[in-house]
């Protein structure tokens, strides 16, 4: 890793360490206005983390130079473009006090790991492990996003009912926007990581024969796909909307992340990137 | 000084403001007719449903605020006995404070109401328009502005909705996001339904249905909105359309059961439904507001919301009464300042001329002196004059703090022949 590329990736994540403040506190005092500020500090740490990347792919010497650490910025990196992206569309600024959160604690945990880690073996590099690295993280970025959707919909959802909107209810964001955010996660989420795990699959067939199901990441990440798969039918073809479809979203996303922490540190997998 | 003479809609029953604010408006050149008064500066009408103020800057001010005070009692033909108990009178920092009060909406009938702004702008620039203001009345005016902003911005006080059709326009906007062509229905024609419709049509719902159970009045109100008008038998398909439901029928059972609206959600696939049922006895069966994306709210619900922002508002009075303090006392330092200040600088000035001219004549005999003793005698004159004008300075500048150095600066302006 460079000096240029440590600095910028140092100040993506002071950036993105003070957005977080700043939306966590928005909610605490309840001020719409605290929220622009931070999103416009998390803009400022995209971009820094933009450079960040982009500085590291202009050293890129072959994927021996691909570690944890790119890994987890590139999950970074999505999910904070995603959401930004979201933010020119709909004012749902208060989200990033859900997002944000996650957008650091990737961006910790990157700085934690090595970068000069060989995370893919040499005899398994090539671009159909890029596409298949880069789908499924867009995907899973994608449901994060859900998620956090629909967390903040299951609060707002339960103020509403309860005929008690008050401070809080008025800043967060509506229904009706929330729920579309969880369905846009979801509609895209889904053939992302499909296409990802194809592309993943395809490539095992090739590499591995016919042994690979027996990765647990990958019999996992199977049951996750299943699971939004279903929920992404009752959304489009039964019409379920709104609370039901939040719970269902926040489940599937903690079920992922459990397994995905689960395994990586108590069973033997070829993913083994966090 | 600054004087205010009014009434407002505390201090006046209906008929008097409604008198005084005809005899206002009958009257032609009304600004140029309140100018003429003897002693009266500068002059500011304003008149409202809610109230009647002249805001004016006064040179004989006990004077020419009873003169004020008689014009108002005279335009609205108020008894004396009215006149005593409508009119208030203030002056000085209370005038500056209680306008600042109105125009950021701490005095109206509805506290955080926007509409008086405009109200007072409108004064203004008839004043304007007819040369009634000068650099006093234009300063202070410009202030109330700022004050009334900071207020609007800086405190909540005219954040959350504080009657029952503008809470439940901003609950459709919490549920939707975007009222933009979200479709209403209107079941029976009470008014109240028909002013919260009004209000979330100019929020940009667009689609009105009314049902009602008699199928003319339907059509009445249907027609007022460009709306649809559809019998009570259909209601059951109708339910299935819409996203808001405004009911306020006279119906003694419920209209809108629970079963109805469970069906209803599974055939418009469990889009949201915002149910509002502003009838006594309720249109609504309470059942529907357990169905999932139902949200049902009942008058008891939006009067709750109504009394903890009206709770609200008065918290954040607080808040802008100390803006108003801290604007109020800016202005009263500039004003304090205009009195007193040209008039102090013109005597230092007309004394160091003075001092200047006399060290001229001297220095021809004051060249046989050493450096040092020149300097000694030019440091004792400068010293002397200090010492005569330090008492007539201080003076003015401490009258000028009670509002009250306008006799003091015009005798030291003529003492000292300050406008020759």
């Amino acid at each position: 890793m460079t000096s240029v590329e440590g600095i910028l990736f140092a100040a993506a994540l002071f950036c993105c360490a003070l957005a977080t403040a700043g939306y966590l506190l928005s909610l605490l005092v309840r001020r719409v206005a605290l929220a622009k500020i931070s999103t416009w500090i998390l803009a400022a740490g995209f971009m820094l983390l933009t450079l960040n990347l982009l500085v590291a792919a202009v050293h890129w010497t072959g994927w021996s130079s691909f570690g944890s650490r790119h890994f987890l910025s590139i999950y970074a990196w999505v999910i904070a473009g995603i959401y930004l992206g979201l933010q020119l569309k709909t004012k749902t600024r208060l989200l990033g006090a859900f997002i944000a959160p996650f957008i650091l604690l990737f961006l910790i945990a990157a700085a934690g790991q090595g970068s000069d880690r060989n995370l893919v073996p040499s005899q398994w590099q090539g671009g159909l492990t890029t596409l298949h690295l880069v789908l499924a993280i867009a995907g899973e970025a994608l449901f994060v996003l859900a998620s956090a959707a629909g967390a903040m919909l299951l609060i707002q959802n339960n103020l509403l009912k309860n005929k008690k909107p008050g401070p809080l209810g008025r800043l967060l964001p509506s229904l009706g926007d929330l729920d579309q955010i969880n369905h846009f996660g979801l509609l895209w989420g889904f053939p992302l990581l499909t296409l990802g795990m194809i592309g993943g699959a395809v490539y095992a067939a090739f590499v591995w024969g016919g042994s690979w199901p027996a990765d647990p990441k990958v019999v996992w990440s199977f049951a996750v796909w299943v699971f939004y798969g279903f929920l992404l039918h009752q959304r489009l073809a039964i019409g379920w909307k709104g609370s039901r479809m939040a719970v269902l979203s926040c489940l599937g996303l903690s079920f992922f992340l459990l397994s995905a922490l689960g395994i990586r540190f108590c069973l033997a997998t070829v993913h083994n990137f966090i | 000084m600054i004087g205010l003479v009014g009434l407002n809609h505390k201090t006046a029953p209906l008929a008097v403001r409604e008198r005084l604010f005809a005899g206002c408006r009958e009257q032609e050149n009304l600004l140029g007719g309140l100018k003429a008064i003897d002693g009266v500066l500068e002059i500011l009408h304003l008149s409202t449903c809610n109230r009647v103020e002249l805001v004016a800057s006064l040179e004989d001010a006990p004077r020419a605020l009873d003169e004020l005070e008689s014009f108002l009692a005279r335009y609205g033909g108020l008894t004396d006995e009215e006149a005593k108990t409508c009119l208030y009178t203030y002056r000085d920092r209370e005038a500056i404070r209680h306008l600042f009060r109105v125009t950021s909406s701490l005095d109206s009938l509805v506290m955080g109401e926007a509409q008086i702004l405009g109200q007072v702008k409108d004064a203004y620039r008839q004043a304007l328009a007819q040369n009634a203001t000068g650099v006093v009345l234009n300063r202070l005016l410009h202030r109330a502005f700022r004050a009334a902003k900071r207020v609007r911005t800086e405190t909540g006080i005219a954040a959350n909705p504080v009657s029952v059709s503008f809470a439940a326009v901003e609950l459709a906007k919490k549920i939707f996001g975007t009222l933009a062509g979200r479709k209403i229905l209107i079941i029976g024609a009470g008014e109240m339904a028909e002013l919260t419709c009004t209000h979330l049509v100019g929020n940009g719902a667009e689609d009105i249905t009314v049902v009602n159970r008699s199928p003319a009045q339907a059509r009445l109100l249907a027609e007022k909105f460009h709306g649809a008008a559809r019998g009570l038998g259909e209601l059951d398909e109708v339910l299935c359309d819409v996203d808001i439901v405004i009911s306020s029928t006279g119906a003694p059972t419920y209209v809108v059961t629970g079963e109805m609206v469970r069906r209803c959600l599974r055939k418009r696939k469990n889009r949201l439904l915002f149910l509002v049922d502003i009838a006594v006895p309720r249109d609504i069966d309470p059942a529907a507001d357990d169905v999932e994306n139902v949200y049902l709210y009942n008058i008891d619900h939006l009067q709750n919301i109504v009394d903890e922002n009206i709770k609200n508002r008065r918290r954040e009075a607080l808040k802008a009464e100390a803006i108003i303090e801290e604007e109020a006392a800016n202005y009263v330092s500039w004003l304090k300042e205009l009195e007193a200040v040209p008039t102090i600088v013109s005597l230092r000035s007309k004394a160091e001329n003075i001092v200047r001219a006399e060290m001229e004549k001297a220095s021809v005999w004051m060249q046989s002196l050493e450096n040092a003793d020149r300097e000694k005698v030019e440091a004792l004159v400068h010293g002397i004059v200090n010492k005569v004008l330090h008492a007539p300075v201080a003076v003015m500048k401490e009258e000028s703090a009670e509002f009250a150095s306008q006799d003091i600066v015009a005798a030291a302006r003529q003492l000292f022949r300050l406008d020759d």
